[in-house]
């Protein structure tokens, strides 16, 4: 309840990610792209004296078609010691949810329902609440 | 040694001040147990600390002070105010000696007879001399009020918890970056003298910065290194055993932290292997092995790891006797042993409570051991394992990580992107299109051949997906020749070689891992990220690793090296185009000069190179090319020469015997590199004829007479041309005074040695040389001179 969100569009699709896990939102200027690494790590690109690995959260959901985003923003997160970016379609603002995640009785539909945390409220309507971690492991056939 | 000392005084100086506090307590309530524990705990540390250092008196001053506070431990003695003011003073003279310690100064110790006396438990005449103890001991330190100035400038060090260089060391590599922004931005807006000198200034400050604080962290691998080979002679004295250690690799550096996290696995390692692995002398000699047994270190740095290789050449381990344990401890059934692989029974040296010693010993074979070498080397992210063969030896290989680390790196390009690849791993790098480098296919595998040896060659293109073998144009690639710790070699073919630079190396993501081919990311300064390759994990992918080293021929080669003691030498076309060798070690460099850098009269020969003037030899062979000419700088380790050549061939191992030649000095004699003869530069005759001494820094000084025209014409060239220094004043101190006979003695007051020369050539038997007589001049200078060195 009142949780912040980062709303923002993944495979078309409204989705929320938990606005306490974003450390910023970053327009990527370029990437360098790591041979061998399944498809859905699209490389690595430098923030400051880092380097972030740039995840592309449509096909680690499992989706066929990558993020389409002519800005390439991504949502900076640090998990288990490592720093990533999180490419999405578009990021657009922060809103406050106004009910808890709750599951939606015949799920979200494949790709969705096993990153999702649930479905939350806000004022602009419901969106898919997703689960940095699972997008993170990458689409299920690796995940697995 | 150095370095011990220094953390002994820095320990203490820490204990002293921690203890501060106690004592002040201490002497508020003297019957105050924690305190008394506290203290102890403190004369205790430096007695031992002491006792390992050899400072005897440091050493008897804490044992009186421990001895008399164990007995109020113990309760045999009731501690009064006597006692506390004694124990202070001892601990005040602790403090001051440590002082003097870390200045190198003398310890003195005349009243410490008097401080430990005051210790005894006695009557109240005792407390009256402490207190003139205590008096005498502060009187000293006043008097030395200037010396203990002089004491501060001394180098003093302080202890800080990692994490703080760390935060320290990414808020530099930050700087660096906004720093490169702004250069970049700078160069942008053209140029702006007002702003260039300042920044110019800003960005010296940050690269001083820069390698100041990555030195902070790192220490080189000798430090851990020089530890060992006293270590491995206690233990085979006390087992009745020899070996011999060899090291390689020390120069690789790594976390200090990291380094203490290996010394007691490695420690462990080593008990082990003279314990139980290498056998006693006569053992060894009816098997055939040399009596002395070897155990050898290779360290290795690969991306964020370190590689460690211990080998011996001892009996190896006993499988059999493993398992017979293991099923006796009950940790295995026998079923499940017979179904283990060999490799999998030997990891059972690692299990909890195996030991194969048949009788346990003081040094090892108590059943802990490798068990807690694993977890230790595995609580910091590392892991170890272990190949042995029966008979023929063990070695473990330890992979350590390293959290931050710097290394040297090469950087590649394929398929239009930036590499790098750790360069110790790197041995050559050839071109595909050398006629030395030949192609060769064998099934899918590709070979190449070069000088002799045909390797394993893999495409990074290929490895990388990114273009497969079929596609590639060897050719055109440039071949990198990689030698892994494990001595297996096979060569990488690359686009294009740049450069090499340091790289700090930071992790990767677990889904970047999971390609095994890269082993961390590095930010180029211009802050796009790079991959570093994994080689080694791309070598077990391609299969180019064998499992277990093949100890018989590593051990072979060492004995092989020890017959023929293959000597490195530099194959070379002389200006007559003769192809000659000269040793590598006396090789220092080669050049590339203009004609214009030579300057040739007579008998005289020289070249200029960067400035400085050397003699030229092996212009005798042959005419100076027109245009560039290619030098080989040698060196004696005093003066250097430069040999002209027409070609540089090669580098050689000299592994035949040497022929020498009677009438001609100019080479040591001929020998056979790759069955053909081949004649080999005297060294000795070279520099006997074109070495002149180098100037060292400290050249020596000699005082002429002032007033004579032919001392300054005719004898300052010469004897500054042997390398002395003219004295500027009659006050001078100089080493060698030249006076002419018949001058006043006050001319060479203050030499330590005096010469005479006289007019005439007639000796007059006073010792004085001929001033004509250049044979006896040299002589003199260069006895003087060696005379000095020695």
């Amino acid at each position: 309840m009142n949780e912040l969100l980062l709303m923002c569009t993944i495979a078309g699709r409204r989705a929320a990610i938990p606005a306490l896990r974003v450390q910023s939102v970053l327009e990527i200027d370029t990437i360098t792209p790591i041979p061998g690494t399944c498809a859905y790590v699209c490389g690595i690109t430098p923030l400051r004296s880092q380097a972030l690995t740039v995840i592309d959260c449509s096909l680690a959901l499992g989706f066929d078609q990558p993020s389409n985003s002519p800005e390439r923003r991504a949502a900076v997160i640090e998990h288990d010691g490592h720093t990533y970016a999180l490419l999405v379609d578009a990021a657009e603002d922060v809103a406050q949810a106004t009910s808890d995640p709750v599951a939606i009785p015949g799920g979200l539909g494949e790709g969705w329902q096993r990153a999702a945390i649930g479905m939350v409220e806000t004022e602009s309507g419901p969106v898919v609440l997703v689960d940095v971690e699972t997008i993170i492991a990458g689409p299920p056939a690796l995940a697995a | 040694m150095d370095e011990l000392l220094a953390d002994f005084i820095a320990e203490t100086r820490e204990m002293l001040e921690q203890s501060g506090t106690e004592l002040v307590a201490w002497e508020a309530d003297p019957s105050d147990k924690a305190r008394i524990d506290t203290i102890f705990r403190f004369v205790h540390t430096v007695k031992g600390n002491c006792g390992f250092f050899d400072f005897p008196q440091l050493e008897r001053l804490s044992h009186a002070a421990e001895d008399a506070l164990a007995e109020c431990r113990a309760g045999r003695r009731e501690p009064d105010s006597a006692l506390v003011s004694a124990v202070l003073a001892i601990i005040d003279r602790i403090g001051a000696m440590t002082d003097a310690i870390e200045a190198g100064e003398e310890l003195g110790g005349k009243e410490d007879d008097a401080l430990i006396a005051a210790l005894d438990a006695g009557g109240p005449t005792e407390i009256q001399s402490d207190v003139t103890v205590q008096h005498e001991v502060v009187d000293e330190a006043s008097e030395d009020a200037p010396a203990k100035g002089q004491r501060q400038s001394v180098q003093r060090s302080i202890r800080l918890p990692v994490d703080l260089l760390d935060e320290v060391m990414k808020g530099v590599s930050d700087m660096v970056l906004a720093r490169n922004d702004l250069a970049r931005r700078l160069r942008e807006a053209g140029e702006q003298p007002t702003i260039d000198g300042p920044f110019e200034r800003l960005s010296a400050i940050l690269a001083d910065v820069r390698t100041s604080i990555t030195r902070m962290r790192m220490q080189r691998l000798e430090h851990l290194f020089s530890s060992l080979p006293r270590l491995v002679r206690d233990l085979s004295n006390e087992l009745g055993k020899q070996v011999m250690v060899d090291f390689e690799g020390g120069e690789v550096e790594l976390d200090r932290e990291m380094i203490e996290m290996v010394r007691d696995p490695l420690t462990h390692i080593i008990r082990n292997a003279i314990d139980h692995g290498i056998e006693k002398p006569v053992d060894r000699l009816k098997k055939g092995k040399r009596e002395i047994g070897l155990m050898r270190f290779a360290a290795r740095q690969s991306g964020n790891q370190i590689s460690l290789l211990v080998t011996d050449d001892g009996n190896g381990i006993d499988v059999d006797r493993l398992t017979e344990k293991a099923v006796a401890a009950g940790i295995y059934s026998q079923s499940e042993i017979k179904q283990m692989s060999q490799a999998q029974k030997l990891q059972l040296i690692f299990e909890p409570g195996l030991s194969t010693a048949a009788e346990v010993s003081s040094i090892s074979g108590r059943g802990v051991g490798m068990d807690v070498v694993r977890s230790n080397l595995e609580r910091v992210g590392g892991s170890i394992a272990v190949s042995s063969k029966p008979g023929e030896g063990t070695s473990f290989h330890l992979q350590l990580p390293l959290t931050l680390s710097i290394i040297a790196a090469l950087t590649v390009s394929s398929d239009g992107q930036h590499y790098a690849l750790p360069r110790s791993y790197i041995e050559e790098i050839v071109f595909g299109s050398s006629s030395s480098v030949e192609f060769a296919e064998a099934g899918e595998r590709r070979l190449v051949t070069f000088r002799g040896r045909r390797v394993p060659c893999i495409s990074l293109a290929d490895v990388l997906g990114t273009e497969s073998n079929e596609r590639c144009d060897w050719e055109s690639k440039t071949l990198v020749l990689i030698r892994l710790a494990s001595d297996d070699v096979f060569a990488l073919a690359v686009d294009r070689v740049h450069d090499h630079e340091d790289v700090v190396v930071k992790p990767i993501a677990p889904a970047i891992m999971a390609t095994r081919l890269y082993a961390g990311t590095t930010l180029l300064d211009d802050g796009s990220p790079m991959m570093l390759i994994d080689l080694p994990s791309i070598a077990q992918m391609r299969g180019l690793v064998g499992e277990l080293r093949s100890k018989p021929a590593v051990i072979e080669e060492t004995q092989d090296k020890e017959e023929k003691a293959a000597t490195p030498v530099m194959l070379f076309a002389g200006l007559d185009g003769r192809k000659r060798a000269v040793r590598l070690e006396l090789v220092r460099r080669i050049d590339t000069v203009y004609a214009d850098a030579f300057d040739i009269e007579g008998e005289r020969a020289q070249a200029v190179i960067e400035g400085r003037i050397f003699p030229l030899a092996g212009i005798e062979h042959g005419a100076l090319p027109a245009d560039r000419c290619r030098l080989l700088r040698l060196s004696d380790g005093e003066s250097e020469v430069v040999y002209a050549v027409s070609e540089v061939l090669d580098a050689a191992e000299m592994t035949e015997e040497i022929v020498p030649s009677a009438n001609d000095h100019s080479i040591e004699g001929v020998t056979l590199i790759g069955g053909k003869p081949v004649p080999l530069i005297d060294g000795h005759t070279l520099f006997q004829r074109h070495g002149v001494p180098q100037r060292g820094n400290s050249p020596l000084v000699c005082r002429l007479p002032q007033d004579s025209e032919w001392a300054r014409t005719i004898l300052e060239p010469l004897v500054v041309a042997a390398g002395y220094r003219i004295a500027g004043d009659a006050e001078e101190e100089a080493d060698l005074a030249i006076a002419l006979a018949g001058d006043t003695a006050d001319e060479t007051a203050g030499a330590r040695e005096t010469v005479r020369l006289r007019p005439d050539p007639e000796d007059t038997g006073d010792g004085s040389i001929y001033r004509y007589d250049r044979d006896g001049l040299m002589a003199v200078l260069k006895r003087v001179r060696t005379g000095r060195a020695a």
